[in-house]
C-alpha cells in the first residue's frame, strides 16, 4: 500500500496506521468510544496481507497480558481501550514496565470515575503520567490532537517504545477518537523478520539458540538487586526526559498570557487564541505533545515571559499541577475545566482566562 | 572392583536431564514440582524442541520454574499465563509454548484466562499442578482444597456452606471443544512418573501438531502446606485426593 489521503475517524486511523507500520499483533476488548479500532482491524483482515495477528480477548486483563507475552518475544504488539478498561489493564502495564518491555497502549478517554459516561474526558492524566499501576514507573505518553496525529503516533509510539524498551501510550479522548478528518496514511512497511528481532531485541524469548536462556520477569526478591533494577529504570526515565520532550507553540512569540492544553482541548484553545487576539489580548497556546516527559523547561521559560498561565483541561485540574511545579510560584497558574463528559466552548475558556488570570 | 571402575558412560542407568540446570531448587522436601520439572525438561529435550520452547511461569511456588528448566521463559502475572501463552503462540506459531500453573493461579484468579484460552483451542500445553493448597503464601485454601481439609484460611477444615465446593476444573476444561487432551496424572511412584511422562509428551506433540489445547493436571503433594512428612503426604494424597480427583484421561482426542 502506498501513501494515501483518506477521510476517517481517529480510531480508524489508529487501526490503519498499525497495519501499515508493520505491527505484529493487536489484542483488544470492545469498549466505547474506541471499539472502531478492533472493528476496523477485523474488517481489514491484516492477517491475510501482512500476517498481523488480531484477537478479541476475553477481557481487558487478558488483552494486556497478551501484549505482555507478545512483547516478551520481541514482537511489535499493541492494545487499546477506554478509561474503565485501561484501569483494568494497570496490573499488566506495571509488569510490562517492570520487565523493560516495549509495546503500545491506546487510551481513548471517557468521563469517569467508575462506569462514568461514554462522552470525552481528559481525567486519566494522573493515571497515565503519574503511574497508574503499582511501583515507580513511567509511560512514554503521546497526546494526539488530530486524526493525523492518531495515525502518526502509532509509529512514533513504537519507535520510542523500542528505543527505550518501555511501554508507550497514546492518550487520546472520545473527541479525537470519534471525529473524522483528512489523514495521510503512510505507505506499507514490512513486519520485522525473526532475524531482525534477534538482532534488535537480543533479550527476547523466541527459543534458546546457541545462547543462554532468556527470561522475561519483573520479579527480584533480593532487595539490593531490586533497588538496582529501580535505579536502572530511573536512569532510563532521565534519558527519556532529556531527549524526548515534544510540544507545539501557537502564537507564542509576543504572548503576555499563555494557555496550556493537550489533545482535543488544544484544538479548542486555538480558537480561543484567535478570539482573544481579535479583542487585543496577546494570548498564546502551548500544546504538550508528550505529557510524560512533560515540557517542564519550556514552561519554565514562559514563566519569565508571560504574566499568567491557564491550564485548560477536560478534568478537575490535573496537568495544572505539573505546570505549577515547573513555574514554581513565579507567576499565576490557574485551571479551567469541564467535567464528566462536557466539552467547553471557546467563549467559556476566554471568560475563565479573563476572570482567573487577566 | 573399585567404584571408579564402575563410573563410565556405558554403565549409566540414570542421569539428570540435560535441560535441568544446577541451580539449587527452592522446593520443599517431598514436593512434586521437582519431578514434574524433570519430566518437562526430558520431553522438551527428547522432542528436540529446546530452540523452539517458551515456558510461561505462574505466580505461586513455581514462579521460579525459570531458574531450573533451561529454556526461554516469560514470568506471568498471577493467573494470566494462558493469556500470555496465547499471544506467544499466535505470534510465533512454530514455537512450543507451555504454561506451568498451580491450583490458585489456574483455577481461582486465572479461571477466565484458563477457560477462554482452552475454549479458543490455543495450541499450547497447560501443566496444572493441583496440590489443593496455596504453597508459596503459606498454606491457604485453594479452589481445589477438599471438603473438611484444614488450611491457614480454613483452619477448621473447608466448610462447603462458607467456601463452596472443591473445583474440578479439569472436568470443566474437558467439556470445551477447544481442548484435545485433558488428563489427570501424579508422580508419587515410579510407575506414575512413567505414565505421566507419556501423557506430557502426548500433550507437547498435540501442541506442535496444532490439535488444540492440552491440559496435564498433576495431583500433587504439598507436605509443608499439608503439615505432613513427605511419606505421609503421599499416602494422604492416595487416600484423600485420588478419590475426589481420580487419575486418568478426562479427554483424549486422537
Amino acid at each position: 500500500m502506498a501513501e494515501e489521503i483518506k477521510l476517517m475517524k481517529g480510531n480508524e486511523a489508529i487501526a490503519h496506521a498499525a497495519i501499515r507500520y508493520g505491527v505484529d499483533g493487536y489484542f483488544g476488548y470492545p469498549i466505547t468510544p474506541q471499539s472502531e479500532i478492533l472493528e476496523t482491524l477485523m474488517v481489514e483482515k491484516p492477517w491475510e496481507s501482512t500476517g498481523m495477528v488480531v484477537l478479541q480477548a476475553e477481557s481487558e486483563v487478558a488483552a494486556i497480558n497478551m501484549v505482555y507475552g507478545g512483547a516478551g518475544t520481541g514482537k511489535r504488539v499493541m492494545t487499546s481501550s477506554s478509561s474503565p478498561g485501561i484501569s483494568l489493564k494497570q496490573e499488566g502495564v506495571s509488569y510490562l514496565a517492570g520487565a523493560d518491555l516495549p509495546c503500545l497502549i491506546v487510551n481513548v478517554m471517557r468521563g469517569g470515575p467508575g462506569l462514568g459516561t461514554i462522552q470525552p474526558s481528559q481525567a486519566d492524566y494522573f493515571q497515565t503520567v503519574k503511574g497508574g499501576g503499582h511501583g515507580d514507573y513511567r509511560l512514554i505518553t503521546l497526546a494526539p490532537s488530530s486524526v493525523q496525529e492518531m495515525a502518526d503516533f502509532v509509529g512514533l509510539g513504537f519507535d520510542l517504545a523500542f528505543k527505550y524498551n518501555n511501554p508507550a501510550i497514546i492518550l487520546a479522548d472520545g473527541i479525537i477518537g470519534q471525529m473524522m478528518e483528512k489523514v495521510v496514511l503512510p505507505s506499507q512497511r514490512p513486519r520485522k523478520t525473526e532475524a531482525e528481532i534477534i538482532a534488535d531485541s537480543p533479550w527476547a524469548t523466541y527459543g534458546k539458540k546457541e545462547r543462554k536462556r532468556n527470561v522475561i520477569t519483573s520479579l527480584e526478591l533480593d532487595p539490593e538487586s531490586m533497588e538496582q533494577n529501580n535505579i536502572r529504570f530511573q536512569e532510563k526515565y532521565r534519558r527519556i526526559e532529556e531527549n524526548e520532550v515534544r510540544y507545539e507553540e501557537f502564537e507564542c512569540e509576543d504572548a503576555e498570557y499563555l494557555l496550556v492544553a493537550f489533545g482535543s482541548s488544544a484544538r479548542i484553545c486555538q480558537k480561543v487564541v484567535e478570539n482573544a487576539r481579535a479583542e487585543g489580548i496577546k494570548l498564546g497556546l502551548l500544546r504538550p505533545i508528550t505529557l510524560w516527559p512533560f515540557p517542564t523547561k519550556a514552561i519554565q521559560d514562559f514563566a519569565n515571559r508571560v504574566k499568567g498561565i491557564l491550564s485548560v483541561e477536560l478534568n478537575a485540574g490535573q496537568m495544572v499541577e505539573d505546570i505549577r511545579l515547573a513555574v514554581n510560584g513565579k507567576i499565576k497558574v490557574e485551571h479551567f475545566g469541564r467535567l464528566g463528559g462536557i466539552v467547553f466552548t471557546p467563549d467559556e475558556i476566554l471568560e475563565a482566562l479573563k476572570e482567573k488570570i487577566i | 572392583m573399585e567404584l571408579n571402575e564402575i563410573i563410565k558412560p556405558e554403565n549409566l542407568a540414570y542421569d539428570k536431564p540435560r535441560l535441568m540446570n544446577d541451580n539449587p531448587m527452592h522446593y520443599c522436601p517431598g514436593c512434586s514440582h521437582g519431578v514434574i520439572h524433570k519430566l518437562i525438561a526430558e520431553v522438551v529435550d527428547e522432542m528436540g524442541l529446546e530452540d523452539k520452547t517458551i515456558g510461561v511461569s505462574p505466580v505461586g511456588c513455581a514462579v521460579f520454574a525459570y531458574n531450573y528448566i533451561d529454556v526461554d521463559w516469560i514470568e506471568a502475572a498471577h493467573g494470566r499465563a494462558p493469556a500470555v501463552a496465547t499471544a506467544i503462540k499466535r505470534l510465533n506459531p512454530d514455537k512450543m509454548v507451555f504454561t506451568y500453573q498451580g491450583d490458585g493461579d489456574l483455577a481461582a484468579i486465572g479461571t477466565a484466562e484458563t477457560i477462554h484460552a482452552a475454549n479458543r483451542g490455543e495450541n499450547i500445553v497447560i501443566v496444572f499442578v493441583n496440590n489443593a493448597i496455596y504453597g508459596m503464601t503459606g498454606g491457604q485454601m485453594a479452589p481445589t482444597t477438599l471438603e473438611g481439609m484444614p488450611t491457614a484460611t480454613c483452619p477448621y477444615g473447608r466448610d462447603i456452606a462458607l467456601n463452596g465446593y472443591p473445583l474440578k476444573i479439569g472436568n470443566l476444561l474437558a467439556q470445551l471443544e477447544g481442548t484435545c487432551l485433558v488428563t489427570r496424572q501424579s508422580v508419587h511412584t515410579a510407575a506414575a512418573v512413567r505414565k505421566a511422562k507419556k501423557m506430557l509428551r502426548k500433550a507437547f506433540e498435540n501442541a506442535m501438531a496444532g490439535k488444540g489445547t492440552s491440559v496435564v493436571e498433576f495431583v500433587s503433594t504439598c507436605s509443608s502446606g499439608w503439615k505432613m512428612t513427605p511419606e505421609k503426604a503421599n499416602t494422604w494424597m492416595v487416600d484423600n485426593m485420588f478419590p475426589f480427583y481420580p487419575l486418568g484421561d478426562l479427554k483424549n482426542v486422537e
